[in-house]
């Protein structure tokens, strides 16, 4: 169906390139915004919902990179289980006063200033490096070889991921836990 | 095609808006939720340096694919201490929370 519309596109006179360009700063622009609404508004549930929208974007950029695979597990995992689960703490919790946003001045303010100078020093650095402009981008790696990379070279850090994973079971089922009285 | 550089710009604008968020943000849920936006441009970093390296084995995709695996991890841990606070204090606002405060 993509292929086809972009075919058919095309035959207007709009070239391929420019359709991955223009869609790709689209969905970047349109994950900045809800990732702004997601640290700003005012209501945690709406908060989650906004984080469901960037994390879908973000699965969305990485189809722009060639990661298939981990365009599918960002869905799965974040968008189906960790926003559930961010939804269901927000409706086991009270949000006992209604402007969640509402800190002090300093503390806003602080937080502008420390995050627009990470900013900045980043955006320098990212533009001082003049092959970040020109790299080219490498073939593409496919499933089989990501799956036979985690089974062969990085067997190890793939157990010890289980093992933490259980780990993380554990513990939210001892603190989670409730208490005798 | 889209320059590398593009790329990550918008995981450092992703990373500071999440460090905005840690900042100001007083409901502890909303603090996870900024964590995990800085946790994700990370893995934009990561797999666009695999894409634009010259080595094709893909290492920055299996480093995303571990990062995602223990950001679900530590959300789980940190919702679940979330609800253990509220269940004692009646209160997520990190600011009202001064158990251990002396």
């Amino acid at each position: 169906m993509m292929n086809g519309l972009i075919q058919l596109l095309s035959s207007h006179g709009i070239s391929h390139d420019f359709i991955i360009k223009a869609s790709f700063y689209f969905i970047a622009a349109l994950t900045l915004v809800f990732a702004l609404l997601v640290v700003l508004s005012r209501h945690i549930f709406h908060a989650a919902v906004y984080l469901a929208v960037v994390l879908i974007g973000i699965a969305g950029v990485y189809l722009y990179l060639d990661a298939e695979f981990l365009a599918v597990v960002q869905v799965l995992i974040y968008v189906g289980a960790i926003v559930t689960l961010f939804i269901f703490t927000v409706m086991l919790t009270a949000d006992t006063d209604a402007g969640t946003f509402g800190g002090t001045l300093r503390r806003i303010s602080a937080g502008a200033l420390v995050s627009l100078a990470i900013f900045f020093i980043l955006v320098r650095v990212i533009n001082m490096v003049t092959i970040w402009k020109t790299a080219v981008a490498g073939a593409s790696v496919n499933l089989s070889q990501l799956g036979k990379s985690l089974m062969t070279q990085y067997a190890l850090p793939f157990e010890v991921i289980s093992l933490i994973s259980l780990a993380a079971m554990i513990g939210a089922i001892v603190i989670g836990k409730a208490e005798k009285r | 095609m889209i320059p590398e550089s593009h790329f990550l710009m918008l995981g450092a604008a992703l990373f500071s808006i999440g460090v905005f968020g840690v900042f100001t943000r007083r409901n502890a849920i909303g603090i996870l939720m900024s964590i995990e936006l800085i946790l994700n441009a990370a893995n934009i970093n990561l797999i666009t340096f695999s894409k634009f390296s010259a080595s094709p084995d893909g290492l920055g995709q299996i480093f995303a694919l571990f990062v995602i695996a223990i950001a679900a991890a530590s959300a789980v841990v940190g919702l679940c201490l979330v609800i253990s606070i509220y269940r004692n204090s009646k209160t997520i606002l990190v600011n009202k929370i001064n158990l251990m405060k002396w």
